[in-house]
């Protein structure tokens, strides 16, 4: 039968096939249908073909291959659910390392650099240095707050409704906040000279900020504004109303400097005087005995001399330190050997830290004696029980902050996890990004113009680098435990594996390279997981139609073009 | 729904306020919409915010239900409008779809391969092909065989001419024939 109807070429389209299979047909042609498929073997045999098909996809498609995710099934009601002990223990053990870490170093660096000038009323102001660098800008701070401050707003608010757990968003919301911040303009006028030896006359008088760059600079005149300077050889002579912010070799201050001074440089000698306060990285500093300097010091120094008069505090870090002028309020120092002469006066307390306790003359007038504390440089064996009890603190920060990035972005952690397992890869990026971006962020920063992206780039590096603990506890536990990638037990094998992190750090001798490892590894995986990311999606490429099999010949009549 | 008879009870009560109520039609309905977004959908990620998603637009939307018709059925509405959207969006984003080649005519089967192919597949290795389908072929698959929506419905759906819809179907079906032969051919290379 099937062979008289294939002469006549008379064999149904396979879209009339499938619509009778789905009875989509009308009456009368789906009598045709049944009719023909009685005399056709071929159109029958395809017939029920598409009948199985479809049998076999609706099959597929209600078996119930996976479980609700946890993430669902609590949808409804997880905020009524309280949470498991072992977090409680992990949440409080956090807040406890947080709180350490705050009343340890954040709050009396954050009182120190108050004293030193730096004071900032908010995040914000502390991020663009408010009152310090970038004094000139003070009018446009407010407004830049106030913009910055919206835009993250509006961006937190459009992420939270749908797109929270994506990284995408978080990384726009940043990018937004940077741009509004980078994109501000100026509001004082400033002035730029360069040129291979730059001389401000003594009568000449500069209104608003002065940036130099030379090879020599001497300033003998008035700036009515700050004076920023990037030379070999600075020399301010003269009266400068603002602050001086300085990159140079050698800096001599032997005029007047109403405000603040910022200095990285070799040498700073001071033999005028200072309005405010003093921010000195240098290898030898030296406040003269005629020098002044009104509010504090804070120097990080090879070698450091106070002859001359300091208003408030002292904060120091040095090799070699000497003290024989006089200091108003505290001295906090840290270094090789301090030495405090005959003609010294010290109005607060002086605590020293350092290898050789102090060298006190008899005639120095200190308000209170000097506290010493000796560097103790303890081998790995006598750790204290409280190094143990720190490290299970730690632990458990690392946990809490995994579980925030986990649960915030759960499909990129998988992806970074995945990019981990990439062993070769993670580690080559990560050798990269670990010196490389480092390096580059430090060299931006010394440059004016690229603080803002140094600081920001920096700051991205720290999170990356304390993002390799969890990305690497995560494969350590999925290599114990097994794979999964649901949240949770993710969740659970990341814990694990940072505590075993924790552990193999605190081993000695080779807890230097277990951490050092870990830090390459898990930058690499995170910035492999980046790159993967902003790689273009690129669409399955799938062919309208299958390829007829190899040697058989296909009816000419089968095509569904006609409909 | 296989086994969930219409919830008018529970419906009547979400209306009013009540999250008992919530709850109940949340934890009967979430695992069904869940697959539902799992097969139309690329991952599981975008399977588990779809489904958040549906049922807070089901919130939003409850009031307009005329009770007089099926539940799950505008239930498969909504999320299937849902998913397409979400799919459409990132089309426009990233995808060169595979719908410019849609007037060109198809080639039929042989029958007795079509029949082979079907014989040797699994749900399993069905599933794993789908997730080499394009979003429109794809979508009318789910639409069709696992929520069993009518030709009006996916027609309205997919914002496609009612007598189009048989092809855009057989075009799926053909589509995930040649990702089953490749899906095999792939294994088979690998094992090798």
């Amino acid at each position: 039968m099937s062979d008289v109807e294939n002469a006549k070429g008379k064999h149904l389209d396979e879209i009339t096939l499938l619509l009778y299979v789905e009875r989509q047909l009308e009456r009368d042609a789906a009598q045709e249908v049944s009719l023909h498929t009685q005399t056709c073997t071929r159109c029958l045999t395809l017939l029920r073909a598409l009948d199985r098909e479809s049998r076999l996809l609706t099959r597929s498609m209600v078996e119930q291959d996976e479980p609700l995710p946890a993430r669902l099934a609590e949808f409804h009601d997880k905020v009524k659910k309280s949470m498991q002990w072992i977090w409680g223990l992990v949440f409080g053990l956090a807040v406890l390392g947080v709180y350490a870490l705050y009343s340890t170093y954040i709050e009396p660096w954050q009182q120190r650099l108050n004293d030193a000038g730096f004071g900032g009323s908010n995040l914000v102001s502390l991020l663009v240095f408010q009152g310090a660098f970038w004094k000139g800008w003070q009018s446009m701070v407010t407004l830049v707050e106030f913009v910055a401050f919206a835009c993250a707003a509006a961006f937190g608010l459009f992420a939270v409704r749908r797109y929270l757990r994506r990284g995408a968003a978080l990384a726009v919301m940043f990018a937004s906040l940077g741009l509004v911040v980078a994109l501000a303009t100026p509001a004082a006028a400033a002035e730029f000279r360069k040129a291979d030896s730059v001389r401000i006359e003594k009568d000449q008088v500069i209104k608003g900020d002065l940036f130099v760059t030379s090879e020599s600079i001497h300033m003998l005149g008035t700036v009515d504004g700050d004076f920023y300077a990037a030379s070999k050889d600075v020399e301010v002579s003269g009266h400068v109303t603002g602050d001086v912010l300085c990159a140079c070799q050698s800096l001599r201050i032997s005029g007047q400097v109403d405000g603040n001074i910022r200095n990285l440089s070799n040498n700073l000698t001071i033999t005028g005087e200072i309005g405010r306060s003093v921010s000195s990285f240098t290898e030898t500093f030296s406040l003269d005995r005629n020098g002044k300097i009104g509010h504090s010091l804070a120097s990080f120094s090879q070698s450091l001399t106070v002859d001359g008069t300091l208003g408030r505090d002292l904060l120091a870090f040095f090799h070699d330190g000497s003290i024989a002028g006089s200091v108003g309020g505290e001295v906090l120092a840290k270094g090789g050997s301090l030495n405090i002469g005959d003609s010294a006066s010290i109005g607060g307390k002086t605590v020293f830290e350092g290898d050789n306790s102090p060298e006190v003359a008899s005639g120095a007038k200190l308000g209170s004696p000097v506290e010493f504390k000796k560097w103790e440089h303890r081998s790995h064996m006598e750790r204290r029980g409280g190094y143990y009890v720190w490290k299970v603190i730690w632990a458990a920060a690392w946990i809490l902050f995994g579980l925030i990035l986990m649960s915030l972005m759960p499909l990129f952690a998988k992806e970074t996890v995945k990019s981990a397992e990439n062993y070769g890869a993670s580690f080559g990026l990560g050798v990269l990004v670990f010196f490389g971006v480092f390096i580059a962020a430090c060299l931006a920063c010394i440059t004016i113009v690229g603080l803002l992206v140094g600081i920001s780039t920096l700051f991205l590096w720290m999170v990356t680098l304390f993002s390799s603990y969890i990305v690497v506890g995560a494969v350590i536990g999925r290599w114990l435990l097994g794979r999964e990638d649901e949240l949770w037990p993710l969740v659970g094998r990341m814990a694990l594996g940072v505590v075993l992190i924790k552990i193999g750090t605190a081993i000695p001798h080779l807890g230097f390279w277990v951490m050092l490892a870990v830090w390459i590894w898990g930058m690499g995986a995170v910035s492999l997981a980046v790159y993967r990311r902003l790689q273009p999606v690129i669409a399955p490429n799938i062919p309208s139609g299958p390829q007829p099999p190899a040697g058989t010949p296909l009816p000419p009549n089968t095509t569904v073009g006609g409909i | 729904m296989p086994g969930i008879t219409e919830p008018k009870d529970l419906i009547v009560r979400a209306r009013a306020g009540d999250t008992q109520a919530w709850g109940d039609l949340y934890r009967d309905y979430a695992p069904a919409m869940f697959r539902f977004c799992r097969r139309a959908l690329p991952s599981k990620e975008d399977a588990e915010d779809a489904t958040m998603e549906i049922f807070m637009k089901l919130r939003e939307k409850l009031a307009q239900f005329d009770t007089s018709r099926s539940f799950t059925a505008w239930l498969y509405k909504v999320a299937a409008n849902h998913c397409w959207d979400m799919l459409r969006r990132r089309k426009a984003r990233h995808e060169k779809d595979a719908e410019d080649v849609d007037e060109l005519p198809l080639e039929a089967p042989e029958p007795n391969q079509l029949e082979k192919l079907i014989e040797e597949r699994t749900g399993e290795e069905v599933r794993k092909a789908l997730d080499r389908l394009g979003a429109r072929a794809r979508m009318a698959l789910v639409m069709r065989y696992y929520s069993d929506m009518s030709y009006d419905e996916i027609a309205d759906a997919l914002g496609v001419r009612r007598p189009f819809v048989g092809v855009v179907l057989l075009r799926a079906r053909h589509e995930l024939r040649q990702a089953l032969t490749e899906n095999s051919a792939l294994a088979v290379g690998g094992a090798r």
